[in-house]
């Protein structure tokens, strides 16, 4: 009974009444040292070593033939079919990125502009040398027709050499400190008590340009509903209270740990 | 989550070489590699492989129990099912008693040239 008692309250074995006669007991003690530490081990169970998991870069292969004059671009969809990116062997946006959230926003930006007469194109995020296009139907999976109509977009609108990105959202950049600061408080005042209701929190890990990388961790760590949580969430809330920031990226390994579920 | 058919890790160590055997832990399960070659001695490379048939949510490199173990380049080939075969490649990290290095990569998402 005494044994189910620990396991449930963690209680260290209490050592029970000895039925000696008084003159054995420090004879016992004595010449027994070894029962001793045994019954130590008995009480403090011993759990195995949680050891720190280390991540390291991947080391890619060149996605292009260096040196080719031609516009090159190769389409990925995301896993969950939403997003589609579209890397080129150019630089579209150098130091910074910008997410159009409609075809308003992308007057004068010339690359935006040609990608929203794309019927299908709900929003457009710039990155260094990426596209990443969400679509209007999401019930479509296959993204091979609308990815063509893109990358032709995309060609012809550095080809044509105007400015991709509109003069006046260069011109009005946010600086990092900025960004950080709206960012860090929108992460306090809002995302992070909306989080804590399922013992999950967010953490700004880096700002570069007008991008920011953030970490899931608690109960957001492997949680099944991480993405959603993020993407109609965490985007929302940062877009509204901070306009001017671009990418989001989350570098939250989900599988770590010992008892991740998102997969 | 993909089933792994089989992986096999190719480890290049650097100037900190270990002697014990290598370990990998997939799905929080610690075991050796199978069909060992080479040594992870230093300027090394250390080869070794496992069946494993089993869906993965994890798969790391265990660091030795005594010592450091500083490695240059990990190349893992997998073999998982449904999938083709693909290889990843991993930078270099140095490992102790109290850590371990992810290598696990998903199948890449299929890209296409537009």
């Amino acid at each position: 009974m005494n044994f189910i008692k620990r396991i449930f309250t963690g209680m260290k074995q209490e050592p029970e009444e000895p039925v000696v006669e008084e003159s054995s007991v420090t004879e016992e003690i004595e010449s027994s040292p070894v029962a001793e530490e045994a019954a130590q081990t008995e009480a403090e169970p011993s759990f195995p070593d949680v050891r720190r998991v280390l991540q390291i870069p991947v080391i890619s292969e060149g996605v292009f033939p260096e040196g080719s004059d031609e516009v090159l671009i190769k389409a990925q969809p995301s896993p969950t079919g939403d997003q589609c990116l579209f890397t080129v062997n150019r630089s579209l946006m150098t130091g910074h990125s910008w997410y159009f959230a409609d075809f308003e926003s992308a007057e004068g930006s010339s690359l935006a502009e040609r990608l929203f007469s794309q019927e299908d194109v709900e929003t457009v995020l710039v990155c260094e040398c990426t596209v990443t296009i969400t679509r209007k139907d999401k019930t479509l999976f296959d993204w091979a027709p609308l990815a063509k109509d893109v990358g032709t977009a995309i060609r012809e609108a550095i080809q044509d050499g105007e400015g991709l990105i509109a003069e006046k959202i260069i011109a009005d950049l946010p600086t990092e400190e900025e960004v950080r600061e709206g960012i860090q408080k929108v992460i306090d005042i809002e995302v992070n008590p909306g989080v804590a209701g399922h013992g999950g929190n967010i953490s700004l890990l880096d700002v570069r340009g007008n991008s920011v990388t953030i970490q899931m961790g608690g109960g957001c760590q492997g949680c099944s509903a991480a993405d959603l949580t993020l993407k109609q969430g965490i985007h929302t809330s940062f877009r509204t209270a901070v306009p001017k920031v671009g990418a989001i990226f989350d570098e939250t390994d989900h599988t770590a740990g010992l008892n991740p579920f998102f997969s | 989550m993909p089933k792994v058919n089989t992986f096999k890790v190719k480890v290049q160590t650097g100037l900190q070489g270990m002697s014990e055997p290598v370990h990998f832990n997939f799905n929080n399960h610690n075991m050796p590699f199978e069909n060992v070659t080479g040594s992870t001695g230093a300027g090394e490379t250390f080869e070794g492989s496992f069946d494993v048939n089993s869906f993965a949510h994890s798969l790391t490199l265990s660091g030795p129990k005594s010592g450091k173990w500083g490695i240059d380049k990990i190349t893992v080939e997998y073999d998982c099912e449904n999938e083709k075969p693909y290889s990843v490649k991993f930078g270099g990290v140095n490992l102790d008693e109290s850590t371990e290095v992810n290598i696990w990569q998903d199948p890449p998402v299929l890209a296409f040239d537009v």
